[in-house]
């Protein structure tokens, strides 16, 4: 127990430095970009006066570091700031004349509230497909290294790897949409439209699964003592799943915690092109309406995500094999 | 006592004795269809991608305005010199396809070569001093690591104007963290070897150590996948375009051509789909390729050919 | 001793066994015919390569591909034992224990409940309650300390002489008809080794059972089995009673073992130390270092291994010093201060006189041509990317040597142990264990060294390549004036070559003397311990009864206060366990540090 508290305590401490190095290092790199905020959200009718005075109260004259410490201290009451572009209502208004305006915009927060379940949606759903895809073909690969199964699992992964995403999305939105209308696709209007985007994020996440596992199942199959096993009386099907998956497990776990960071990327993608309403297609416009806070916000939570999933994965993998060390 | 994975089992060695793991290599690489395939592939695609161009006098911006909408050749009412059909303005998209993929590959190659020096200097200096250096330096990279690469890279280009050479540094800057962590991880192994130490004990300095003795055994795996990443990059940069941060119209590459076909994809459908179908070819074969020769490299590491 | 009315347990018929390659076949085992006895034990002799592993592998049915059946067979009860049926029915009656206990069970789940998963399987009627019971009171009999303790522990806190009782117990817990032991003490050291054979003898009267011992050691198969084969090149070349087989051997490879297995207590003249100069070449003062690990199961708490305790002993010039002890001694660490790849905590260390401590960076970088380290392991030795070329020359371009004189000075080292100088543009790879050996001892003399450290040198090598690498330094110590410091766990090795020896335990000396002081006046238990361990076909001085030892050392993490053997000490005193003691000078020559032993003038 005293083992996982220490754990736990440092590497959510070395957790929380991380954090606050991207989002700063994001906050930093956003105030440096020619253009003014200020500019962008009233629009180009409105007056230098008016743009100087709202800047003046948003505080963006200020120098950086110190509008950093001033967000940071909102966010640590939970307030994430107010989008510059979009307003409550859902449209997204940037351009009015009138300073007041501001006052309708959506607070990141709900924002993030509206969006975040969806891709978790999303993104549950793809790992489900991925591991339906690569779990059993890694494992038959590996448990039959060098046969014909193997090999189609290498043409497998290869012609997955090869395929990019975004233009599987089109094409699959073009037939089974379009010409087959056998599944929904574009925008939202129930659980299925999940289903096309799920896949394709699927199809791009499956190949490193199944030749991580073929690898270590092969590997964790030559081990003496799984060869030795069968010699000592212990049937199959207990060998295989007791011993060699275990042993399997841990590099295929590591790989599942850098995967993560994949995911995150296609998932912006695929949201994009599918028109999905999740956190990626949120990311998408803000970063290309130029909108702060959203940004911000997006890159923090994607930031905790990180840290939090490497965690967990480093708790996962002690706790299947002990030799390990953290 | 030695490892099981060390040494070459008993079986074997007597067929290995005299050969050299370079032959045995390529035995191994060649054996399989995998490997000709991919070749095949490649040397079709990059080599059309290099000679054609020149013998062609047709231009990836030259516009037959008699001939737009063209389907690809082998539809009814395609034409064999437009292979792959035309665009909304009458660009042939076989050469627009071939150029791009010069493109690609220009960012592509130098953004990996980057990422790959890169990293691979970090990490092996990580890896061999450890301590404090070690942890500095594994802190940034975790750090980087942290931010969600498409975010970091929309963010850089949207605010740049996107050049090839802006988007390969986006490229390489997305990836020179999973290099430089690989390589510390090896180096940090091959640091306990008895050779190093031997080396130490003759009072050699650690850069003659790191460059004479670790890298030559620690890099070529890891220059190896980075051939294979250069695929991946190929994907990253047509992404980009796609979003349109990457290099912009009217330069085709992959991204822009098949973003542009987006609105003409129920009647003219071969503008995204051909030029994808393309890429996708070029990655197949380099990733045909690439995974023959690593599983050629494990068949020889263990001892099985 | 095996009545010719008990059955025959195991038959093996003209077995021939194949491994194709290529176009070919490359027998493995040709022809072996041998019965095994329903009680009693055989012994099978053999090198390594001449087919044992692949013998005993079949014998449990165990033939995995590439290998190939190629004519006879193997019957248990008169059952195919290469049938997959019958396999599944017979392996329940069947223990094999293997070379490699490392890597015998499974990393990730503990070692009791692994082999109570075993007795699960092959008796479905047991229940796990009753399991555990029983594997329990099986590791407390082959005397696994604290066995309801490490039940749950996993393999990694297992040291290897209990990995090995442990795969033992594996073996036995489902009471075997049949138990093949192949070359389980071989990776042992050898008071463990010892320990083993112990074990198995006396389980041998628990059990019922047929054994079959396989092992490269002579003396051990000697020790413990009734009747014995002797395999060279996949055949049995001879057999029969032990005493018969060892006093009148009549095949030449029988011969040859025989030969080679040394012989300690009788044979040639321990070698006696030279006259002395008055300043000894290394002098070892005290030394301590201890290891600070993160102990896992505090918060900011640190564990302190202490790998050498005050360690103290000097070389004179022309010596051959041998330092011998087992795993976990501290000898590695000893190895790495004497290098100075690591800094002593405490104490000094002084070559020729001076202080290495007090040196600055480029006293201490000419200092090391004066005395080099060969290592070990040939096969990591080397930078496998180099040609042995130019790593002999790397030596010397270090230390600013040009190119010319490079090139001159590698080819007379070359030719100086024995490589052709074809070899200068050879890549490691495809040569040999000794021949890589060849190119470490190049690559040390080229600088002219005057001390030459062998940590293990020749401990990987087979014995007659031990045998050419032995004699090679003694023609360059003749030429060169070399004085030797070797490191080593083989007593034999070091009984033949070195003129004084120091016996480490746990991080100290425990003894110093001359060869013949350690091996016929030994002035500490663990000394004797050690001595009465050392495999041999000769009369030993003393009986293993009375001095071997029981159990293990204690952890360097937690030692307890006074002598550190104390607990495995047949000898110990009250006083042992109050005050440590220090190396007493018991005779002129001859130190050792114990109480009991002790001159009772200097007693404390």
């Amino acid at each position: 127990m005293a083992f996982l508290a220490t754990f736990l305590i440092r590497r959510l401490a070395q957790g929380v430095i991380i954090v606050l190095i991207v989002s700063f290092a994001i906050f930093t790199a956003l105030r440096l970009v020619p253009g003014d905020p200020a500019r962008l959200i009233l629009g180009p009718m409105a007056s230098d006066a008016v743009v100087e005075k709202t800047a003046q109260e948003m505080g963006l004259r200020e120098p950086i570091p110190v509008q950093y410490v001033h967000w940071l201290g909102q966010v640590v009451h939970g307030n994430l700031g107010t989008s510059f572009i979009k307003a409550r209502n859902g449209s997204e208004v940037a351009g009015s004349r009138d300073a007041d305006a501001l006052g309708d915009k959506a607070p990141v927060m709900d924002l993030l509230a509206q969006t975040v379940p969806m891709t978790l949606q999303l993104a549950a759903l793809a790992l489900v497909f991925a591991f339906l895809i690569s779990v059993p073909i890694g494992i038959i690969a590996g448990l039959n290294a060098g046969g014909w199964f193997d090999r189609f699992a290498l043409y497998l992964g290869s012609a997955f790897v090869s395929i990019p995403n975004f233009w599987l999305a089109i094409v699959l939105a073009l037939v089974v949409t379009a010409e087959l209308q056998w599944i929904p696709s574009i925008g939202y209007q129930g659980f299925a439209y999940t289903i096309l985007p799920a896949f394709v994020i699927a199809i791009e996440m499956s190949p490193v699964f199944m030749r991580s596992l073929s690898i270590s199942v092969a590997s964790a199959k030559q081990r003496n003592f799984v060869q030795l096993a069968d010699v000592r009386g212990l049937s199959k099907r207990r060998i295989l799943f007791r011993h060699i998956l275990r042993n399997a497990a841990v590099p295929v776990l590591n790989i599942f915690g850098v995967q993560i960071g994949a995911l995150l990327g296609g998932v912006l993608i695929v949201e994009y092109i599918f028109n999905y309403p999740g956190v990626g297609l949120l990311t998408v416009q803000a970063v290309l309406q130029r909108d702060f806070p959203v940004i911000q916000g997006v890159a923090l939570l994607s930031a905790c995500l990180f840290v939090v999933i490497n965690i967990l994965v480093d708790l996962v993998s002690t706790k299947i094999d002990p030799r390990l060390d953290f | 006592m030695p490892s099981e994975a060390a040494l070459p089992s008993a079986a074997t060695s007597v067929k290995s004795r005299g050969e050299t793991t370079g032959r045995r290599m390529w035995r191994a690489t060649y054996q399989q269809f995998e490997f000709k395939l991919g070749l095949f592939f490649l040397i079709l695609l990059v080599g059309a991608a290099l000679i054609y161009p020149e013998l062609t006098n047709e231009s990836p911006t030259r516009m037959h305005i008699m001939q737009r909408f063209w389907p690809p050749a082998f539809l009814p009412g395609g034409h064999w010199n437009h292979l792959l059909g035309t665009d909304q303005l009458g660009r042939d998209l076989f050469i627009r396809s071939l150029i791009g993929l010069q493109n690609a590959l220009l960012i592509s190659v130098s953004a990996v070569i980057i990422m790959f020096v890169v990293g691979a200097i970090i990490g092996l200096i990580a890896g061999y001093y450890g301590g404090i250096v070690d942890t500095i330096l594994m802190r940034i990279t975790d750090a980087q690591l942290a931010v969600p690469v498409i975010i970091l890279a929309i963010t850089i280009l949207t605010v740049h104007r996107p050049t090839p050479e802006s988007v390969t540094l986006v490229l390489a800057l997305s990836g020179w963290p999973a290099y430089a962590r690989v390589t510390r991880s090896v180096t940090l192994a091959e640091r306990q070897r008895e050779y190093v130490r031997g080396a130490k004990i003759l009072g050699a300095t650690p850069l003659r150590i790191i460059v004479q003795m670790i890298s030559p055994n620690v890099l070529p795996p890891i220059a190896f996948v980075a051939v294979l990443d250069i695929a991946r990059m190929m994907i990253f940069e047509a992404i980009l375009g796609f979003i349109g941060i990457g290099v912009q119209p009217p330069t085709p590459t992959f991204g822009n051509i098949i973003a542009d076909g987006r609105q003409y994809l129920i009647n003219a459908w071969w503008i995204s789909t051909m030029p994808g179908a393309f890429l996708f070819t070029t990655l197949l074969g380099i990733n045909l390729v690439g995974s023959s020769i690593e599983r050629a490299r494990n068949k020889v590491l263990e001892g099985r050919i | 001793m095996a009545s010719p009315q008990s059955a025959t347990l195991l038959s093996i018929q003209d077995l021939t066994i194949e491994l194709p390659q290529g176009s070919t076949s490359r027998p493995i085992l040709s022809q072996i015919s041998l019965d095994v006895p329903a009680d009693g034990v055989l012994g099978i002799l053999g090198e390594s390569g001449s087919g044992k592993t692949t013998l005993a592998k079949a014998m449990v049915g165990w033939v995995s591909e590439p290998l190939r059946v190629t004519s006879g067979g193997v019957r248990f009860r008169d059952q195919d034992l290469m049938s997959p049926g019958v396999q599944k029915l017979v392996r329940p009656r069947i223990g094999f224990i293997g070379a490699d206990p490392g890597n015998a069970f499974d990393p990730t789940l503990p070692v009791g409940v692994q082999i109570a998963e075993k007795l699960l399987a092959v008796s479905p009627a047991t229940d796990m309650a009753e399991a555990k019971r029983r594997v329990v009171a099986l590791l407390d009999a082959v005397r696994i300390p604290s066995a309801a303790r490490r039940y749950a522990e996993f393999p990694n806190q297992y040291s290897g002489g209990m990995l090995q009782r442990a795969v033992i117990v594996d073996a036995m817990i489902n009471d075997p008809d049949l138990l093949v032991c192949d070359n389980i003490i071989q990776p042992l050291d050898v008071t463990v080794a010892a320990q083993i054979v112990r074990l198995l003898r006396e389980l041998r009267q628990r059990i019922n059972a047929g054994i079959v011992f396989i092992s490269t050691s002579v003396p051990s198969i000697a020790e413990i089995s009734d009747e014995m084969v002797v395999m060279a090149g996949g055949r049995i070349v001879e057999g029969g009673r032990p005493m018969d087989v060892i006093r009148a051997p009549r095949h030449a490879v029988t011969q040859e073992l025989i030969t080679r297995t040394p012989r300690i207590w009788t044979g040639e003249a321990a070698p006696e130390p030279q006259a002395r100069e008055a300043q000894p070449i290394l002098q070892v003062s005290e030394i301590t270092k201890t290891y600070h690990v993160k102990d896992r199961t505090r918060f900011f708490g640190r564990q302190s291994v202490q790998a050498v305790r005050g360690v103290s002993f000097d070389v004179f010039q022309g010596d051959n010093f041998g330092l011998v002890g087992e795993s976990g001694c501290g000898k590695s660490t000893l190895s790495r201060l004497l290098s100075w790849v690591e800094e002593p905590d405490n104490g000094a260390i002084l070559f020729e006189g001076r202080n290495i401590a007090e040196m600055t960076g480029r006293e201490r970088f000419a200092m090391r041509r004066g005395f080099q380290l060969l290592l070990q392991d040939p096969y990591n030795c080397l930078p496998p990317h180099m040609p042995v070329g130019k790593t002999i020359g790397t030596a010397l371009s270090i230390h600013g040597v040009g190119r010319r004189e490079t090139a001159e000075r590698v080819r007379d080292a070359m030719a100086e142990v024995g490589l052709s100088p074809d070899e200068l543009h050879r890549l490691p790879i495809g040569m040999s264990a000794g021949q890589r050996q060849r190119v470490n001892i190049a690559r040390a003399l080229v600088l002219e060294p005057k001390l030459l450290i062998l940590d293990e040198t020749l401990s990987s090598l087979d014995p007659v390549e031990q045998g050419r690498l032995l004699n090679l330094f003694e023609r360059l110590q003749a030429r060169h004036g070399l004085t030797y410091l070797f490191i080593s766990h083989d007593l034999a090795m070091v009984r033949r070559v070195c003129t004084r020896i120091a016996v480490m335990y746990l991080g100290k000396m425990v003894e110093i003397a001359d060869t013949g002081g350690v091996f016929y006046d030994p002035g500490h238990p663990y000394t004797k311990a050690l001595l009465s361990a050392v495999p041999t076909l000769d009369q030993r001085p003393y009986r293993t009864e009375d001095v071997l030892l029981d159990g293990e050392p204690p952890s360097p993490i937690d030692l307890p206060p006074g002598c550190s053997f104390t607990a495995r000490c047949p000898e110990a005193i009250a006083t042992c366990r109050l005050k440590e003691p220090s190396l007493w000078t018991r005779h002129p020559g001859r130190l050792a540090a114990c109480h009991v032993t002790a001159p009772s003038a200097t007693a404390a």
